[in-house]
């Protein structure tokens, strides 16, 4: 449900004055908390900026918490996602019931603030799914503490360190238009050849059951930043895989300091992002403190919290295995702790153990149930896997590598596309460099098409969620560009054609022929 | 090691005789034990076990041994047999009467004539008939060795070539068309010539060695020390040194000997056998055996030594034996007797009671005492004389080491032997194929002509290599054939295809053997900068395979079909019952084999392992995966069958996600099989089921398709996929009542009104009036 115009703004009495500087507003709270008056600031679990004044945060969360009541009134089910107001977006993600994630947005902070409410909705989705998965749930942190003390320090960290890969300069850049052909949320994967992938297969079974365990170990293989294999769920896999792309991938090894992973703009340099980072964090820590009868200034209380995104913390040790120092040392050594992580599909905490061999990084998961002596049993594991598989893990990753066809593997000539595939969380794109040959308008429109897609798979959703619609769209843009976007049984086509030709004829050929080539004829259904 | 799969009914033929030998003889032998005979010899040539009486010679075929066949009888002049053998066309009997006379008998025209060397200076060794080009008959003398041409018409002899040498005595083997010469004072220097149909090779000339026991001692090499085998197609001469305890191990290669290592003996005298390419090392004084596979150079024995075992009547062995006469019984106990005379290949004459035997492995028994089992496996399959009983076992073994839950390493590397083994045959089958046709096209005779055609075209690439034209061609034509593997077939025999496997089988050291193979070959050397480890070796012994074993035997060699494997599958659908009927049933017909297809693993391995673990799916999946992978490796294709079990097991734990995987790499091929598998197990599981449905649709499956669509409610989705790929086969009615379902009157007209535009006669039928009527209730 949207909100439009700007009679909501100024009656709810939001003021430009009160957003901090930076244009960008991120809020958690738990709308069942701080029912009674003067207890609101209890709701709040997260704030950014925090320096940002009390009275501007509840006023933040008067608005949403006030729109959410009253559109549940129409729409149990789903209540506010967004509001477009003339200066300002805020976008809603309801995370798990009752606790929701903001994020305010000023469009006058921003060039080019034309985006995707659904984009800037996968931020949101995207950090708490991976706080999910290395924290367990919201609710459950706040149970176990009901102050909500220990749920706040680990958003805290983990919301700051999340951040530091959209800092660029000393701004926090959102995803605009320009990556109208991405998706957040989505693995990317490797095409490999049928011998390939059985051989993979065959390294995915010997990992999977070592001897003498009657657990089946999952495991994720990456060559590069593309996935080879998995055994999790999609949504596991999306977001182990999210992980291992930002922080674990050989590339996010060497470049950690300098490169955001999903940003086109790789210009910035290490030195002014991390100043910037600890800007940040000394800047949230003190006025972190002092929301709760602490002084300003005091450094939070719990400063072992493991913080899994905190850059360059992961090397990689000389068995190949990466080692981090994030989760803290094994009591009593300076060994460092094995990470932990939860899987969304099964409920079960399991160890992280990470090998890598040039570009193929093997990602391994260990029940913790299934390993009675803890750290001993990893070694253990880990010893068997270097004499079980290394041999394999070479020659895989040979032969990956000599059939790599580099960045622009998966280039289509003519073509700048985007391949979804909803239902395993897979998409496919034309490589970045290419993209940026799109000229402004071009993206404009396909960002404009994407929107009025969202929009209508939210309500097919919502008609009947069992069944889903086939839907197409082909639109010339005011550049003469072809903007196209198809939806058939789940998977969805964008694509924009600049250099096509004037009927609509050729456009839909186009995309037939693509389809037919690429997709096994996946959009060639009528 | 095979008793925890008892369960297994097949598990039985591991059991073996009960008694410990892996090499036995099978009562009853060829009785040749007529009174008024002396002596009996072997005409290898012909393969006939010969007794002189005094006026006519009795014949007995070694190859079949029917005891109850009366020997065949030639009537001959009366005076001693020093030796007799009959020309190989058997149309001439020639008998030597002694040092200095051989008498020749036309068995046509009944005339006779002699021949004699010159007295006093030289003694006749003995003979051979040959089927080499040029010659029919080879006399060795004490002076040398000479061929001849027989000339049935004037009956008399024409010599060919003479070349003169001292010689204390030879040995010869028609299997390998090899003799050897001995001469020196300790008989160790060597001259070797290969009359074979493709010429006479010569040997360059060679010395054995002999271990020296006391200072001044020479001892001398007796004719009884050294044998020739012929194993896989490849010649080989073991010399016992009886002062070293040693058996000396020559290979013979087209211009060169080798010395391949040494054996130790237990025993003063030994004898030697091969059985279906294994040789055999008797230990005659310690009366055992020792067995060894040298397919691989390893010189290591299959198994420990244990004694030659007397078995009794075959089938129902151990009652017959039990009723077995009695000298069977008492006999048992004359195992290595003196007058025991081992004659090549395999038979065993006791010259005292004139009984002949033929010696076999006991395959269980080898399997059973075995715990290398990629090793066991390959040794199986490499046997040729009971392939049904090798193929029973492998396939038992499969079943039992998975049962037994062995690392899948190992498993791996079991069914890599077995999967390479069976693409092997295929190929070699094919090429079999194509061979025979190009030769009746084209070569209408010699597999030489033909093997150098293709070669010769790679002479003209090769060509600035300015060598010795002759090696050149020799070397690019061999290579063609072991890189084709198909110009050198149609001769084939199944030495051959050994011969050429050890390029194919996995994990042999293909250059280990070349490379030792240069240094002794003078004429490689010189060049052997560019291919050294194309030098000779497997190749050069594949050709003088092909140009040995030529003639004569060529029409034992049945053909192996390509289509086998699917007569096999289908032929026997299920369950381990079926196997031994099925595979013996297949026998006659063709080349009988041990190989596995891909569909015979599924039905009596996997799809019965199936049952047996059916609370383990994740180890057997592991094993599955190995098995495609080494199928995949070999270009071959799997039945649906077992990617339906596949896709079973996995979802049975939940992967789904490697479901996905599989089908989308392909490694699970798509069939109409797999897609109704995955349908079936996407009841639980959204993406499984359209993956099912995007196979469909990949196969062109559009009346399934169609139907699947509207089984979920895609009415629309259906009729348009119907119109678009020209889908007539569904009833409209399923289109309309999914429609009427919705209660959307607009829906339904929307169909309505497509069967009627598009469906030509539509507005005729009951079903269109019908729903007319429904619509205008509805509106």
């Amino acid at each position: 449900m949207y909100f439009l115009g700007d009679y909501t703004e100024r009656s709810m009495g939001l003021s430009s004055a009160n957003i901090a500087n930076e244009g960008i507003q991120f809020c958690i709270f738990d709308s069942r908390r701080g029912q009674h008056e003067g207890q609101e600031l209890d709701k709040i679990l997260f704030f950014y900026p925090s320096e940002c004044p009390y009275s501007s945060q509840l006023s933040v969360i008067g608005l949403c918490e006030g729109i959410i009541t009253f559109t549940r009134i129409f729409s149990p089910e789903a209540a506010c996602e967004v509001i477009e107001a003339e200066r300002h977006s805020h976008v809603f993600y309801e995370a798990e019931p009752d606790i929701w994630m903001i994020m305010v947005v000023e469009k006058s902070k921003y060039a080019e603030s034309v985006w995707r409410s659904e984009a800037l909705r996968g931020v949101l989705k995207e950090i708490h799914s991976l706080f999910v998965m290395f924290h367990g749930s919201l609710k459950t942190l706040i149970d176990k503490q009901p102050s909500g003390e220990f749920a706040r320090t680990h958003l805290y960290y983990f919301f700051t360190d999340y951040l530091t890969d959209f800092t660029i300069g000393k701004k926090i850049q959102l995803p605009s238009f320009r990556e109208c052909l991405k998706e957040r949320g989505t693995v990317q994967m490797l095409t490999i050849s049928r011998d390939m992938a059985i051989e993979i297969q065959s390294l995915v079974t010997v990992l999977g059951s070592p001897s003498g365990a009657n657990t089946i170990y999952n495991s994720l293989i990456l060559f590069q930043d593309l996935l080879v294999s998995t055994t999790l769920s999609p949504d596991d896999t999306a977001n182990l895989f999210a992980y291992c792309v930002m922080r674990l991938s050989p590339h996010a090894l060497s470049s950690s300091l300098s490169v955001n992973s999903w940003s086109y703009i790789r210009k910035s340099k290490s030195a002014s992002n991390v100043s910037t980072v600890s800007a940040v964090c000394a800047a949230l820590d003190g006025s972190h403190g002092t929301s709760h009868d602490a002084s300003p200034g005091e450094q939070p209380r719990t400063v072992n919290v493991p913080r899994p995104l905190q850059r360059d913390k992961w090397s990689k040790g000389g068995d190949g295995f990466l080692v981090t120092d994030v989760w803290g040392v094994e009591v009593g050594t300076s060994l460092p702790r094995t990470p932990t992580l939860w899987l969304q599909q099964t409920h079960e905490r399991t160890y992280l153990c990470v090998y890598q061999y040039k570009n193929l990084t093997i990602v391994l998961l260990i029940p913790v149930s299934s390993l009675i002596n803890g750290e001993q049993g990893i070694a253990l594991v880990k010893n068997q896997l270097l004499e079980n598989v290394s041999q394999k893990i070479v020659n895989i990753e040979e032969k990956l590598s000599r059939g790599w066809g580099g960045e622009n593997a998966y280039h289509v000539s003519g073509y700048r596309y985007l391949l979804l595939d909803g239902d395993r969380n897979i998409s496919r794109a034309s490589p970045p460099a290419k993209v940026t040959t799109l000229s402004k308008d071009s993206l404009l429109a396909l960002n404009k098409l994407r929107e009025e897609v969202d929009l209508e798979k939210k309500r097919t959703m919502l008609d009947n969620p069992e069944h889903e619609k086939d839907f197409e769209a082909c639109i010339r843009a005011k550049n003469n560009a072809w903007v196209i976007a198809k939806i058939s049984r789940g998977r969805e086509l964008y694509m924009a054609l600049e250099k096509a030709s004037e009927t609509l004829m050729f456009a839909s050929d186009a995309v037939e022929k693509f389809s037919n080539r690429y997709c096994e004829g996946a959009f060639s259904l009528d | 090691m095979f008793g925890s799969s008892s369960r297994d009914p097949s598990s039985a033929v591991l059991c073996g005789s009960g008694a410990l030998s892996h090499v036995y003889i099978q009562h009853p032998p060829l009785r040749c034990n007529i009174p008024e005979t002396h002596g009996l010899f072997y005409d290898d040539g012909n393969k006939l076990l010969l007794s002189p009486t005094s006026d006519q010679v009795l014949s007995w075929k070694t190859a079949q041994c029917d005891q109850y066949d009366p020997p065949n009888s030639d009537s001959i002049s009366e005076g001693p047999v020093l030796s007799i053998r009959y020309s190989l066309d058997k149309k001439v009997i020639c008998i030597q009467r002694s040092n200095q006379e051989i008498q020749f008998k036309n068995k046509e025209t009944g005339k006779s004539f002699s021949w004699r060397c010159k007295s006093g200076s030289e003694s006749i060794l003995g003979f051979f008939w040959t089927d080499c080009p040029s010659c029919d008959i080879i006399f060795i003398k004490t002076s040398g060795i000479e061929s001849l041409l027989y000339d049935a018409e004037l009956n008399t002899l024409r010599l060919v070539e003479a070349k003169r040498f001292n010689v204390s005595w030879y040995v010869y083997t028609h299997e390998s068309r090899m003799v050897l010469l001995a001469s020196g004072m300790q008989c160790t220097t060597f001259y070797g010539f290969q009359f074979s149909s493709g010429g006479i090779i010569r040997l360059p000339k060679f010395e054995m060695t002999m271990v020296r026991t006391e200072a001044n001692q020479k001892p001398v090499l007796a004719v009884e020390d050294v044998h020739i085998a012929t194993i896989y197609g490849r010649i080989y001469c073991l010399q016992h040194d009886r002062a070293g305890m040693i058996l000396n191990l020559y290979r013979f290669y087209r211009d060169a000997v080798v010395h391949q290592g040494t054996l130790p003996t237990y025993s003063n005298r030994i004898a030697v056998s091969v059985v279906d390419n294994v040789l055999l090392v008797h230990q005659v004084d310690s009366k055992v055996v020792i067995i060894y596979d040298l397919f691989l150079d390893s010189l290591a024995p299959v198994s420990a030594p244990l004694p030659l075992l007397l078995r009794g009547a075959s089938v129902n062995g151990k009652q017959a034996a039990q009723v077995g006469d009695n000298i069977a019984m008492s006999y048992g106990a004359m195992i290595y007797a003196d007058k025991w005379s081992f004659l090549v290949p395999d038979l065993i004459c006791d010259l005292d009671h004139g009984l002949l035997w033929k010696i076999y492995l006991d395959l269980e028994a080898i399997a059973a005492s075995s715990s290398d089992i990629p090793y066991l496996l390959e040794f199986l399959q490499r046997r040729k004389s009971d392939t049904s009983k090798s193929k029973l076992l492998c396939l038992a073994i499969m079943r039992s080491i998975i049962l037994e839950r062995r690392p899948v390493s190992i498993i791996s590397s079991a069914i890599d032997v077995l999967v390479a083994a069976y693409s092997h045959v295929v190929k070699a089958g094919s090429a079999l194929h194509g061979g025979d046709r190009r030769a009746s096209e084209t070569f209408p005779d010699s597999s030489t002509q033909q093997t150098e055609n293709p070669g010769s075209l790679f002479v003209d690439s090769v060509g600035g290599t300015k060598n010795n034209k002759n090696f050149v061609k020799q070397e690019s034509s061999s290579r063609a054939e072991s890189k084709s593997q198909q110009p050198a077939c149609t001769n084939v025999k199944n030495e051959h295809f050994n011969d050429a496997a050890v390029s194919a089988a996995p994990g042999v050291p293909a250059g280990s053997v070349s490379s030792s193979d240069a240094d002794t070959d003078l004429e490689s050397r010189n060049h052997s900068t560019q291919h050294p480890e194309m030098s000779l070796s497997g190749d050069s012994s594949a050709k003088e395979t092909r140009t040995l074993m030529q003639p004569g035997r060529g029409a034992e060699t049945p053909v192996v079909k390509g289509e086998e494997s699917s007569i096999h599958a289908e032929a026997f659908e299920n369950r381990i019952s079926s196997i031994e009927s099925g595979i013996s049933s297949n026998q006659g017909a063709q080349l009988s084999t041990a190989a596995i297809s891909p569909d015979e693993m599924y039905n009596f391995v996997f799809a019965i392992v199936e049952d047996e673990m059916g609370g383990d799916p994740a180890y057997l999946v592991a094993i599955i995966v190995e098995f495609l992978r080494s199928v995949f490796k070999e270009k071959m294709k799997v039945h649906p069958k077992l990617y339906v079990m596949t896709i079973q097991l996995l979802v049975r734990s939940n992967r789904y996600a490697e479901v996905g995987l599989l089908v989308i790499n392909k490694v699970l091929e798509p069939s109409k099989e797999v897609a109704l598998q995955l349908l079936d197990s996407g009841r639980q599981n959204l993406q499984l089921r359209k993956l099912g449905m995007d196979m469909l649709r990949q196969l062109s499956l559009h009346h399934d398709y169609v139907n699947l669509l509207l089984q979920y409610g895609y009415y629309l989705e259906a009729l348009r996929y119907a119109r678009r790929n020209k889908v007539i086969t569904v009833s409209p009615s399923l289109f309309l009542e999914a429609a009427l379902a919705t209660n959307d009157s607009q829906q339904l007209a929307a169909v309505v009104r497509f069967f009627s535009d598009f469906t030509p006669g539509f507005k005729s039928t009951a079903e269109h009036s019908r729903f007319l009527g429904i619509l205008t209730e509805m509106s």
